[in-house]
């Protein structure tokens, strides 16, 4: 069988995306201040930082599921938050719990967004779903619900079903949070393999060092909404930031715990 | 879920609620889901009487068609009605307001016609008859009232006089208060001997209705006659014996040779006369009865003849008054 | 003020949700097997409830109205009363009440859940609106079903009340009579007004619940209080329409 994606039009088609003094609020609450950043066509480009950083956030910016209250995002040369650009732009997130149609099975899952499109008939879509499904080696999930499915399986569903989509830039939110660290090294492999075979633009935001170290090309951190470091994965393996080196490879010190440090830091 | 059997499902109860509301429409209003026009008719009148838009159009009390506006026109008030298609209105069926209530809900009554007459067409104006007005049948009612007030009062002070047991009307007050549901039962009795007259049954119907039945009556009246001179011989027994008592002798002898007995049968003999007049008499009284109608005043004469008969017969034992009335009137 | 503002931006929000819906339209015949799971799930399996709540609204319409109509002798009448009350009235917003309750609710559920688990979020990305496949397949669903529900309500109810009204001993009036009366008064408009009230409650109740599902924020708590926000909207949104139809009905008769 040939490779769907590789033989289809879009591979080389694939975007670059450019944000720009992106500042977002919610209420008084500043989520993201003035964050500027350039993903270069055909990278894997990962947004680390730690929890409640507004790396998330700054993902749904680019999907064009959050409007910035100002600033812009552009994906090539289309502005993110305009709602027509998904009609330029082939674009897929894989959601940090899957975020998988409950009320279809795992087949139904993939085919409906090439239904919805008629980009195929039925038969061109079973091929395109099965090959979907091998690709991730979920052919005997295909008749399952998401309901019966564990973590791990979840996220490669719904990276199945971004690539049933033939994206043209992929998201990925949290790929290998809440999974063993074989599925989490199985996760790394997955995205870099797809990247290679599609040459398609990977942001990928995590929290996990091993994964941004292992398969990124470039790296931001982002800290308490706004990017601490920017730069090559090779800068971070040893980082001059004590923070960023922390933060990459964290020591574990019982003589002198952080929770303590952040009791202090709050008093 | 398998989806072959949730379409059937749907469509199936699709159907059926297209039925159900067929099934509707049809017992409504013949399968029209929205009704068929009938054709317009124009009623002129003088006064509406406030008969409005949606009021009944009714032919002989069945509903045919309703008012659809109505408009003033030159010096009269026009009503326009729509009227159900398949009703045939010939061109002399007259309209008129009528009221089908107290509460003042009109409608517009149509009568039918000669059905050979040619049929109005849309936009026919129909003939209509002044309306008449309930406040002026209540007016008139009014006055009649009044009228018939002052002509019972006549009335009464004519019943009013005499009888020991106060005027007629207290009295048959009393007697219909004791003997209600006597009386009810010669009601019925009397309806049924009425019907019966009429139908020439029985012998007062064949008398009523049959002019060879004169003569025999007649002979019944002589007949009455010499009942009436055996009353006679009767009643003078009687005083007599009522005489023997109120003096006390006991024997035939000193009646006839009594002074005072003499005079009392001389009394007794001219009541006997009167009595004989009055049965004489009364055979008119019973042929006014039958044929005459002034029978209130006959009975009138009867119940004072009947007055009287009780005053005389009063200590012959209880007898009931219905019986006297009865016996009286036939 | 704030209250009020947040009812406008409401309003303003189910609509341009018709909008967009609507905008979807020529979508609709593709999506038929979707719209006939919404017609099974919001007509076929409201119908039980549906029968058996009419029937006996009926019967009770019937009981009430020959206790009362007795003291002024207009026993004869019932069935003008229940044909009429249920036909314009009762059949109409009582299935309306139910539809609210037992649809309304549902959808609200799984539209809120569906945004808070990000379904929703996932369904925009892959730029098929969820307008277009979940809003428009209820709505003309809903538009089929809320007929059919309403004609079997009236119905029932009408056929509840002659039984009541056949058997019970203080009214006595046979069904003939009862159906005689229950003919002689009404007019086939009046069956169409109810169902035309029908037609737009349940517009109403799955736009709005539509809306308040597509709008939850937060986690599965949310998902709670949207379908309780959903289910005494839609039951407010009945009652207060249900006065201007009816008004608009009357004046267009």
């Amino acid at each position: 069988m040939t490779n769907p994606f590789t033989a289809s039009p879009f591979v080389g088609k694939t975007f670059g995306v450019t944000v720009e003094h992106l500042t977002k609020r919610y209420g008084k609450t500043t989520v993201l201040a003035d964050v500027s950043l350039e993903v270069r066509p055909g990278e894997i480009f990962c947004i680390m930082g730690p929890s409640g950083s507004g790396k998330s956030v700054l993902l749904k910016h680019v999907a064009g599921l959050e409007l910035p209250t100002s600033g812009s995002v552009r994906i090539g040369h289309f502005d993110a938050a305009d709602p027509a650009t998904r009609n330029q732009v082939h674009l897929a997130l894989v959601f940090q719990a899957g975020a998988l149609f409950n009320s279809l099975s795992v087949y139904d899952n993939l085919a409906l967004y090439p239904r919805e499109h008629r980009e195929a008939d039925e038969a061109g879509i079973r091929d395109r779903v099965m090959h979907a499904l091998q690709i991730l080696s979920l052919e005997k999930a295909a008749l399952k619900f998401p309901a019966e499915l564990s973590g791990g399986m979840k996220k490669r569903v719904a990276i199945a079903r971004a690539l049933v989509m033939e994206p043209q830039l992929l998201l990925y939110d949290e790929p290998t949070s809440e999974l063993d660290p074989v599925m989490s090294a199985t996760l790394t492999e997955i995205i870099a393999t797809l990247r290679e075979q599609t040459a398609v633009t990977s942001i990928v935001v995590t929290h996990d060092s091993t994964l941004a170290l292992n398969i990124a090309d470039r790296i931001a951190v982002l800290m308490d909404g706004r990017i601490r470091a920017t730069g090559p994965t090779a800068d971070f393996k040893h980082h001059s930031d004590p923070v960023i080196a922390n933060f990459l490879n964290p020591v574990i010190d019982l003589q002198n715990p952080r929770f303590k440090q952040l009791e202090q830091s709050h008093e | 879920m398998n989806n072959t059997s949730q379409t059937i499902r749907v469509g199936l109860f699709f159907l059926l609620g297209l039925a159900l509301a067929w099934i509707t429409f049809e017992s409504l209003n013949g399968g029209r889901i929205f009704k068929q026009q009938g054709y317009t008719l124009v009623a002129g009148f003088a006064n509406l009487k406030g008969l409005k838009t949606g009021d009944e159009v009714r032919m002989a009390g069945v509903k045919v068609g309703a008012v659809k506006l109505t408009r003033l026109a030159a010096h009269r008030v026009e009503a326009l009605i729509t009227i159900e298609p398949g009703t045939k209105i010939p061109n002399d069926a007259v309209a008129s307001v009528e009221q089908s209530s107290l509460l003042g809900s009109n409608y517009l009554g149509v009568t039918f016609g000669t059905p050979t007459n040619p049929l109005l067409q849309d936009g026919d104006e129909i003939k209509t008859k002044p309306t008449v007005d309930m406040s002026e049948v209540i007016a008139q009612l009014g006055s009649l009232g009044s009228k018939l007030e002052s002509v019972i009062g006549e009335v009464g002070q004519a019943l009013g006089t005499g009888g020991e047991n106060g005027n007629l009307f207290q009295r048959l007050d009393q007697l219909v208060t004791a003997n209600g549901p006597k009386l009810t039962e010669t009601i019925s009795n009397l309806q049924d001997i009425t019907a019966k007259i009429k139908n020439g049954d029985g012998t007062l119907g064949r008398l009523v209705n049959d002019p060879k039945m004169h003569d025999e009556l007649l002979a019944t009246v002589t007949e009455f006659k010499s009942a009436a001179a055996d009353a006679r011989t009767f009643m003078a027994d009687s005083k007599t014996i009522v005489a023997d008592l109120k003096s006390g002798r006991g024997t035939i002898g000193t009646l006839l040779y009594d002074e005072t007995t003499a005079a009392n049968l001389k009394i007794s003999m001219q009541n006997i006369r009167d009595v004989t007049t009055k049965i004489n008499s009364g055979q008119g009284t019973l042929g006014k009865l039958l044929a005459d109608d002034q029978l209130y005043r006959d009975a009138q004469g009867v119940m004072k003849k009947a007055d009287r008969a009780l005053d005389g017969l009063s200590d012959q034992g209880p007898i009931t008054a219905v019986g006297i009335v009865a016996n009286a009137l036939f | 003020m704030k209250h009020l503002l947040a009812i406008i931006d409401s309003i303003g929000c189910a609509l341009v949700l018709l909008w967009r819906s609507a905008k979807h339209l020529g979508t609709l015949p593709r999506q038929f097997p979707r719209f006939i799971e919404q017609c099974y799930l919001i007509g076929y399996t409201s119908l039980p409830i549906v029968t058996i709540l009419l029937f006996f609204i009926g019967c009770v319409l019937a009981l009430q109205s020959g206790y009362s109509m007795e003291n002024f002798g207009a026993k004869q009448f019932i069935g003008t009363l229940v044909g009429l009350t249920m036909a314009r009235e009762l059949g109409p917003v009582m299935v309306a009440i139910l539809v609210a309750g037992r649809v309304g609710s549902a959808i609200t559920a799984e539209l809120a859940s569906m945004k808070v688990y990000q379904e929703i979020d996932a369904l925009v990305t892959m730029n098929i609106p969820p307008e277009r496949i979940l809003v428009l397949p209820r709505l003309a669903a809903i538009l089929v079903m809320m007929p059919v529900l309403t004609i079997i309500a009236d119905l029932c109810g009408w056929f509840g009340g002659a039984l009541v009204s056949q058997f019970t001993h203080s009214i006595s009036v046979d069904s003939e009579a009862y159906f005689t009366a229950l003919k002689a008064y009404m007019k086939p408009h009046d069956i169409t007004d109810g169902l035309i009230k029908a037609e737009v409650f349940g517009f109403v109740i799955v736009l709005v619940c539509c809306h308040i599902g597509l709008s939850t924020r937060g986690g599965p708590r949310e998902i709670g209080a949207s379908v309780t926000k959903a289910v005494v909207t839609s039951l407010i949104l009945i009652l207060v329409l249900d006065y201007f139809v009816t008004k608009a009905l009357l004046l267009a008769t």
